[in-house]
């Protein structure tokens, strides 16, 4: 047998306004490779047609070879057979891929036990042993919806390495996961090509690739813009498209220009705040203030109460304790942007009628509409559409203008930029910055990246410091 | 990717009508027709009869044939769906009514308001909706008020659920805090917010609730607790032509063919499975 | 597995309380709404209630006023429509329903024979349904948009369209008239059982077969199916292993609501096939005005809907774990 457990060769994918171009990878054992894109790259179609799961309407050629067997990629249904076998798929999003009436054990042992054809009582074991191994003692009994999103990564990649393939899948496997939990996941994928299988990771996170190494091929619009090792590609891309991908890292965004020296009054300003939910206390004793123009980072670990400070400032929430002092005048002139551009507009009205509704709502300047949307890069033509039929990025823009018009004093932005792709996040939050600035605006900007907080604002407030030293520990326990 | 998603989103929230709604609502519009053009077309008295004239297969004079009393089946026919049509609009109007109002009270209020709204839903709820029906209608027997009242109160509760659990998720929603903060008042936000959101599932109700209201109502005349003869009432017309299925099958088919059209065009225009 | 049914074992205690105690609330309402309901039917009775009682008490031949004043006395016919309610709800309190007025015997008497009939129907059908509607209902989700998909949804509809009794004559009309294979009416033999049954069932498989389609297909469609296929279990231990559990929960709970149209169907079926069950019993009550028997059927069929609710309560206890957690 030769040494390279996964070749593709001549792999296109056509079909439904979808064309991918051509690629040829090839996996040896301890072979880590990477696909690397923004959304609509056809980086996961990939992954579909290796495995014989393209949705319908979509066509795959080409070769493959699978641990010295040829297959041709068209015929996806004759790789079935390979599943859990030699070929393990690790699911997008694990939560919704285990079965909510199932224990967490159970999920793994029928992997033991049907791929492996152990019997019902050592299946369990061996499922209670890998999940001892992964930092999951004790979870066995529990169902799905009561794991956290790391630990049902952890289940998930049990259930799916279970039946002992060398060759590992791994569809997006951060997504959603804030950074110390996204390194955990990286760590546990690095174990299989240490163990000689072969990984191929999907991912729009530019850390992941670099923390997995390996080979990296870099995708846009369904075309190989770069490949190569992934230390050269990181550090001296060649092509502009990689270039500007990793521009887009936070970690490499300019320098922020100093904070304007302002006296005036804080239009913000809260004391002694404190929080419970669900008897754990969020935060407490908090102070801060924001003046106007001003900046302010929030990061910390997913569930810190990050939203839930916002929404206090905005009155949308009731404080447990402590004093907030709100700058006097208008309400309206606090406002928020929200994380799911769509999610925070009525999806059955065109955006010209949303506008016009908030013009006449509070008879706003009609002749200031179109300049904002000039230097938001937003197209007139755009109007006419729903919510949505407009990309994210377009949407979250004309967010930021509805609220513009109000003449904001204070704006909640609750990671307004992390469902949109990294080259749309930067240029969003630079827009965002830049407004705010100029119109005497403070911002409350809420990121689960660190770096990003570091790069865009003035102010930095980190909360839930005891959980973030928390997660160390699991990854210590990862040590498989 | 999410480009796709959100396109397909967009798409789905706009008003259209499928293919099946469209189907029944043309074969309700058809049956509407049927009721209410043929007193205009075709002279004949539901009620009269003539015993010289029974059980008489489908002639120029009576399109239809007629009935064990010599009566015109046609106009028996087309005051019959007229009954169970007028009664559908009139139980689904005064269902709808307060069960989206009080749905939307409810999901919006939350506490208190919706606790007790939501306990006195389930009351309705406790027993099986014909049980209610008929109880009501041996207090009057007869009487087409009593058969209304019951219907309808048995109906509200359905939109009323539906609506609440709608808003309830609605008002928690980016979407409506969005509007608020905006300085949108509660008119504006029912209107742009939650109707457009309520109204595919309010047609979606009236359609099953008008069925089953018209079912309801064949039904205790079926059995002869409804509507009394010599009322044209789909039920009480099977009941009293059963006999003569030998001699006139035609004629016994008329108000079950009429009954099964009606239900399924309502069922063809709510549109969904059940729930 | 032994330390899971352990840990489960106090939960379900726990979690059984959630369940039963809003369906004795209910039962309770039922009770109260039946008795209210039929007092307000006492007082708008033409003629002299208490005759009436006495007839049906004694026989129409040896009632006179003076045992027409110990009726009235006797259900304080003659006092305040307030007090005359405490006093029939008391009589409600302690099962005393009274004896029929048309025939005279104990209510309860009457109601414990029809309910023995009523009950084996409605077994009968709800198991016809469960073997006709959520099997083929499944066989459609598995391949939604495909001819079997279409056929079950045109029969479906059709069968949905017709009411339980036009079902029912158009059965008796071809089982029993035209080709003369089964009894159209009565009661005893098995083959009696037959065209009721499969009225009532068949009006209740057009319903679950759509939804154990739609479950299916959204079982089929879920992240946790495609994980579980392409874990490497095929398609038969998926769907037998993860299909089938998450399928069942909705066509189970959907059970409840189908309850309704069961009580209903039972009411019209019994009285077209002249079954001598609760339903037929509370029809020709009502035609006769008979008060105790309407309050005693009623009572029983209430009672019963909310008996085989708890019943699918218990099971979706069983069948979805995330119920018994807290």
């Amino acid at each position: 047998m030769s040494d390279s457990l996964l070749e593709v060769s001549a792999l296109t994918i056509r079909g439904e306004g979808v064309t991918i171009a051509p690629v040829d990878f090839s996996l040896a054992r301890g072979g880590r490779l990477t696909l690397l894109g923004e959304t609509g790259s056809g980086k996961s179609l990939i992954a579909q047609a290796i495995m014989g799961t393209l949705p319908k309407g979509l066509s795959a050629r080409g070769e493959l070879t699978i641990e010295g067997d040829g297959f041709a990629a068209a015929e996806g249904a004759a790789r079935r057979a390979l599943w859990g076998r030699r070929l393990a798929l690790l699911p997008q999003e694990p939560w919704h891929a285990l079965d909510p009436t199932m224990r967490a054990g159970a999920q793994v042992a029928e992997s033991h036990r049907y791929l492996r054809g152990l019997g019902r009582r050592r299946a369990r074991e061996a499922a209670l042993h890998d999940l001892a191994g992964l930092g999951l003692a004790g979870a066995e009994a529990r169902l799905p919806g009561e794991l956290s999103g790391g630990m049902a990564q952890r289940v998930a990649f049990a259930a799916a390495s279970a039946g002992g393939a060398p060759i590992v899948i791994a569809d997006e496997p951060t997504k959603g996961l804030d950074a110390p939990r996204r390194d955990a996941v990286v760590k546990l994928l690095a174990g299989t090509p240490e163990r000689g299988g072969a990984l191929l990771t999907i991912t729009h996170d530019i850390e992941v690739a670099r923390r997995l190494g390996g080979e990296v091929i870099v995708l846009r619009q369904g075309r190989v813009v770069e490949r190569g090792p992934a230390e050269q590609l990181l550090s001296a891309p060649r092509s502009d498209y990689t270039r500007q991908l990793l521009d887009a890292e936070p970690a490499r965004w300019p320098a922020p220009p100093p904070p304007p020296a302002t006296a005036e009054e804080p239009v913000v300003e809260a004391r002694g705040l404190a929080k419970w939910r669900g008897g754990r206390e969020l935060f407490c004793d908090l102070d801060l203030s924001l003046r106007p123009g001003e900046i302010v980072g929030v990061v910390g670990p997913s569930g810190c109460g990050k939203s839930t400070l916002g929404d206090l400032l905005l009155g949308l929430a009731e404080r447990d304790c402590g004093e907030i002092w709100r700058a006097p005048g208008q309400r309206l002139a606090f406002q928020k942007l929200y994380q799911d551009p769509p999610a925070a507009f009525s999806p059955h009205w065109t955006l010209a009628r949303l506008l016009e509704d908030l013009v006449r709502r509070h008879r706003l300047d009609r002749d200031a509409i179109a300049p904002l949307m000039a230097r938001l890069g937003l197209d007139p033509a755009l109007l006419a559409r729903r919510p949505g039929e407009i990309s994210g990025g377009e949407l979250q823009r004309f967010a930021i203008l509805r609220v513009l018009l109000m003449e904001p004093r204070f704006l909640f932005a609750d990671e307004p930029t992390s469902r949109l792709d990294p080259i749309t996040q930067r240029d969003t939050l630079a827009l965002l910055v830049e407004l705010a600035r100029e119109r005497h605006c403070a911002v409350m900007l809420v990121s689960h990246d660190p770096a990003l907080i570091e790069r865009v604002c003035d102010q930095r407030l980190v909360l839930g410091g005891e959980e973030a030293e928390r997660v160390p520990e699991d990854l210590a326990a990862l040590a498989v | 990717m999410s480009a796709t998603t959100l396109f397909t989103a967009g798409r789905a929230g706009r008003r259209r009508l499928a293919t099946r709604q469209r189907l029944g609502l043309g074969l309700l519009g058809l049956l509407l027709a049927i009721a209410w053009l043929t007193p205009w077309l075709h002279d004949a008295d539901p009620a009269r009869q003539q015993l010289v004239r029974i059980l008489e297969l489908p002639s120029l004079v009576a399109p239809l044939g007629t009935d064990h009393l010599g009566r015109d089946l046609l106009a028996r026919t087309a005051a019959a769906l007229r009954l169970s049509l007028g009664m559908a609009l009139l139980s689904v109007i005064s269902a709808a009514v307060p069960g989206i109002l009080l749905g939307v009270i409810a999901g919006w209020r939350g506490g208190w308001v919706d606790r007790v709204l939501g306990s006195l839903a389930d009351a309705c709820l406790a027993l099986p909706g014909l049980l209610l029906v008929l109880l009501l209608v041996a207090i009057a027997p007869g009487n087409f008020w009593a058969l209304y009242v019951g219907i309808a109160l048995v109906l509200w509760i359905e939109y009323f659920r539906v609506v609440r659990a709608r808003t309830r998720v609605l008002v928690a929603s980016p979407q409506l805090q969005a509007s608020r903060l905006l300085g949108f008042g509660p008119g504006y936000l029912f209107r742009r917010h939650l109707w457009p959101e309520l109204a595919p599932q309010v047609l979606t109700l009236a359609a099953f609730g008008a069925a089953s209201a018209i079912l309801a109502m064949a039904a205790l005349g079926f059995v002869s607790v409804g509507l009394r003869p010599p009322t044209a009432e789909l039920g009480l017309m099977m009941t009293e032509l059963l006999p003569y299925y030998h001699e006139a099958p035609w004629a016994m088919a008329q108000p079950i063919l009429a009954l099964c059209l009606l239900v399924l065009s309502l069922n063809l225009l709510a549109g969904k499975d059940p729930r | 597995m032994d330390a899971i049914s352990s840990r489960r074992f106090p939960a379900l205690a726990g979690g059984l309380g959630r369940v039963l105690l809003p369906r004795l609330f209910q039962a309770g309402l039922v009770a109260w709404l039946v008795g209210t309901l039929t007092f307000v039917l006492t007082r708008t009775l033409p003629g002299d209630m208490a005759y009436r009682i006495a007839a049906g008490r004694y026989g129409h031949d040896m009632v006179n006023s003076a045992a027409a004043e110990a009726v009235r006395a006797e259900l304080a016919l003659d006092q305040p429509a307030l007090l005359a309610y405490l006093h029939w709800l008391g009589d409600l309190l302690r099962l005393d329903l009274g004896n029929s007025l048309v025939s005279g015997e104990p209510v309860i008497h009457e109601l414990s024979h029809q309910l023995g009939h009523s009950l084996g129907l409605a077994m009968v059908a709800v198991l016809l349904s469960l073997l006709l509607g959520p099997p083929l209902g499944l066989a459609a989700g598995l391949r939604p948009g495909g001819w079997w998909d279409r056929v079950s949804e045109g029969l479906a509809s059709l069968l949905r369209a017709l009411p339980p009794f036009a079902l029912g004559l158009l059965l008796i009309l071809l089982f029993s008239v035209s080709l003369g294979w089964l009894p159209a009416a009565g009661h005893g033999r098995t083959a009696h059982f037959v065209l009721p049954a499969l009225t009532l069932a068949l009006a209740l498989a057009a319903v679950s077969s759509r939804v154990a389609r739609n479950a299916m297909v959204e079982v089929s469609g879920s992240a946790y199916y495609a994980f579980s296929r392409t874990k490497g279990l095929g398609e038969r231990l998926s769907f037998l292993r993860h299909g089938l559990r998450n399928a069942a929960v909705p066509i189970v709970a959907y059970l409840g609501v189908q309850f309704v149209y069961l009580i209903e169907g039972v009411v019209v079926v019994e009285t077209l096939f002249a079954w001598p069950g609760i339903g037929h019993a509370l029809v020709h009550a009502i035609v006769a005005r008979d008060v105790p028997m309407i309050q005693g059927t009623a009572l029983v069929m209430g009672l019963m809907f909310v008996a085989l609710n708890t019943g699918v309560d218990l099971l979706c206890h069983g069948l979805d774990p995330r119920r018994r957690q807290s």
